[in-house]
């Protein structure tokens, strides 16, 4: 076992393999205060990549209802449990001391390497879902939290901020491309590889012996086995529009199918500089300045310690304790931050969905106070990877009106 | 009646050496370490790739071979196990036969949660004083690898089992592009696992430490498996001598041979087997004689007759002492 740095657990962790690191690394921030679940990003992905024979329970995408939906079923569940049951009581946090390589404080708990290495016998610790769990993908859509202890009953009583009583909220889920991922270290053959032009993860069809490990111990469970060619396959981060050889790219890095397809914009994907092992200081890439910077988007479960690269603006009405759970100690600050934005983050979501050009730099141009609240009018300008401009959005939204004599037409 | 037990004790003591007679005459050996060496005669009678229960398979002397579970790298799993090894030449081709109990026939793949049931033998690449490693060898020792897997077996015996075979109404009305590979990756990089169409249960690989476990290109081991009552037979044929750089072997010469199993049933795959070390592997001139039949009526005339003796003679002391 090997030392690598973990920054999302502010301290170094076993692991498998020596750190190495990618120039740059796929990475993305979803709004979960955004999301509709209209699943179109979910069918985007489908039948971009998942339409073929032996893929029919395959959603590389998917966007399940917490606290009870789970694609595989309960498997954020299964695996805190398989954690609490290796360290009873351990998964804690100390969050008293925060600095650039610690944002979060420090985890003291142990993650799915370091309780795997107390047994010896895997590199990770992890399950096989069963076929029935990967069924019914979208098991308990729209489903509340309800009275705890209390069966089929539900807070009735009028509900407002911070928390809300009566609860759920969306979940978009795709492969991380984690920095440290639980599938390469799970495979014997050594058939899963992580790009070191963008850190995308990929399984080598080739290579690939159908053994499943990596669908044991991706925590995530997001590499999927298919009967029909009897290997596993998983996200691809759709690396031909990521690298720009897509023809319909232009030779332009454009971002996945999944994050280009969102109508609700909750979205953004790009590409991080990755220097000296960590996150190179970009504070005006727009994924740098979400996750580093404001820290209003955070990783999930980043306890089981594969530093997953999709990060989440944490939804404001669910209960603290769960989102702490889930998204670490970073959620009030998050939430708070969010809730209250400064001008620069204003305008950066503003690039949510803007273009399918993946955005490698951001601009602010400041505007007028507008009138009758806090807000300004300004203008954030996205600018792709030769820095040309790609888009220009305000803060508020251009107005139009439709003139009279068009008034019926379509 | 000292006498009578006198008689007695000559007798038990007659019928062990007669047993011991029959077991060297049939040639049954134990194997516990690698100084133990399997044999592989000269058949005069065809033996056929595809029925590892054919009669010829009695001429072929049996060695025990333990298996323990893998527990030198991560995924560690196996156990305790033995397997029956036979081997089996006819100047072109060289046959390996193993056998072992397995309660259950797993030979399907095509759920989330199922795993084959498999069976491979190790030789070196080359053979000579460095052994390789009997865990998939060493970087300058390479080890060729035949790895026998229930559901390629099924594959060949009913035809490729699909998705449709598991669940029929998993299907859609309509798969775009049904026919272009390239929306089969697997299949479209020649990955052996992804074949509708196989040739042979037996996949040819090479290894040099763990992990880095490579098929090859040529296919070219035949056999056949068959599961009969709590029993698997596997038989693995290959060309003694064959093009590229693979175990070669001709007779009169000694190579390494070691063996694993792998049980479906318990989850086992890749480095979760059970295995053996290495054994002598010796290609014999010597012809394999007589039906295996035959030599297993030597060994029941032999017991049956020290039985009789026995008999025989504690009669014959009870009389004498009555006399």
């Amino acid at each position: 076992m090997a030392q690598v740095y973990n920054w999302q657990l502010g301290r170094e962790m076993d692991y498998r393999f020596e750190e190495a690191h990618p120039e740059r690394q796929f990475a993305a921030v979803f709004n979960i205060n955004r999301c509709i679940a209209c699943q179109t990003c979910t069918m985007s992905c489908k039948s971009t990549w998942t339409f073929s024979r032996g893929q029919e329970f395959m959603w590389w995408n998917n966007v399940e209802t917490k606290p009870y939906g789970g694609y595989p079923h309960h498997w954020d569940v299964k695996l805190l449990q398989l954690l609490e049951e290796a360290n009873p009581g351990g998964q804690a946090w100390n969050s008293s001391q925060l600095g650039d390589r610690q944002p979060y404080g420090v985890y003291n708990g142990k993650t799915i390497f370091e309780a795997a290495a107390d047994k010896g016998n895997e590199h990770a610790l992890g399950y096989l879902p069963s076929d029935e769990e990967w069924t019914a993908p979208n098991i308990y859509e729209d489903t509340a939290m309800g009275a705890v202890g209390v069966p089929n009953e539900s807070h009735l009583e009028a509900t407002q901020l911070p928390e809300h009583k009566t609860w759920f909220f969306y979940l978009q889920r795709i492969c991380n491309h984690c920095t440290y991922p639980g599938c390469i270290a799970a495979c014997p053959r050594n058939a899963i590889y992580k790009r070191p032009e963008d850190g995308i993860v990929l399984i080598d069809q080739q290579r690939c012996r159908g053994y499943r490990k990596c669908v044991e111990q991706c925590p995530y469970k997001k590499p999927m086995y298919r009967p029909t060619t009897r290997v596993s396959e998983k996200c691809v981060a759709c690396y031909p529009r990521v690298e720009g050889s897509d023809p319909l790219t232009g030779g332009l890095p454009m971002e996945t199918r999944c994050v280009s397809t969102c109508i609700g914009k909750i979205r953004l994907q790009g590409l991080v500089r990755v220097e000296d092992g960590e996150w190179a200081e970009d504070r005006n890439n727009p994924l740098y300045f979400l996750t580093r910077v404001e820290r209003v988007a955070l990783p999930l479960y980043p306890q089981f310690g594969t530093e997953p690269n999709i990060y989440y603006i944490p939804p404001r009405w669910v209960p603290r304790p769960y989102l702490r759970q889930m998204f670490g100690p970073g959620v009030d600050e998050a939430i708070d931050r969010y809730t209250n934005p400064s001008r620069e983050l204003l305008a950066v979501l503003q690039l949510f969905r803007a273009s399918q050009t993946i955005i490698f730099r951001y601009a602010i141009e400041e505007g007028e106070k507008l009138e009758g609240t806090e807000l300004f009018n300004d203008t954030a300008i996205g600018f792709d990877k030769n820095d040309n401009e790609v888009v220009r959005l305000s803060v508020r939204e251009p107005f139009y009106e439709r003139p009279q004599q068009f008034q019926n037409s379509i | 009646m000292r006498t009578s037990r006198r008689w007695t004790v000559l007798g038990i003591t007659l019928l062990a050496l007669m047993v011991a007679v029959g077991l060297t005459v049939s040639d049954m050996r134990l194997a516990s370490s690698q100084t133990v060496t399997l044999v592989a005669k000269r058949s005069e009678a065809q033996v056929p790739a595809d029925d590892p229960f054919d009669t010829v398979w009695s001429r072929a002397n049996p060695v025990e071979v333990p298996l323990s579970a893998q527990t030198v790298v991560p995924p560690k799993a196996g156990g305790d196990r033995t397997i029956t090894a036979r081997a089996l030449h006819d100047d072109e081709r060289l046959y390996v036969l193993m056998e072992w109990e397995d309660d259950s026939e797993d030979s399907l793949v095509s759920s989330q949660t199922e795993f084959s049931d498999a069976a491979a033998v190790q030789f070196p690449v080359t053979p000579g004083e460095t052994i390789p490693a009997f865990c998939m060898g060493d970087p300058n020792a390479p080890v060729n690898i035949w790895q026998w897997k229930a559901a390629w077996q099924t594959d060949i015996d009913e035809g490729f089992v699909d998705v449709e075979d598991t669940y029929p109404n998993a299907s859609v009305d309509l798969y775009p592009f049904e026919d272009e590979d390239v929306f089969y990756p697997a299949r479209a990089l020649g990955n052996v696992f992804a074949q509708t169409e196989r040739e042979t249960p037996i996949d040819n690989l090479l290894a040099g430490s763990f992990g880095t476990l490579t098929q090859t290109s040529d296919q070219i081991v035949n056999g056949a498996g068959e599961w009969r009552d709590g029993h698997w037979r596997v038989l693995f044929a290959r060309e003694m001598s064959v093009d590229g750089d693979y175990s070669q072997f001709a007779e009169g010469d000694s190579t390494n041979v070691a063996f694993a199993a792998w049980d479906g049933a318990s989850d086992e795959r890749d480095g979760m087997k059970s295995v053996s070390q290495f054994l002598t592997l010796e290609v014999s001139p010597d012809v394999a004689e007589g039906s295996g039949g035959v030599t297993v009526w030597i060994i029941v005339a032999v017991v049956l007759g020290a039985v009789a003796l026995t008999l025989v003679l504690a009669l014959y002391g009870r009389q004498r002492q009555r006399g």
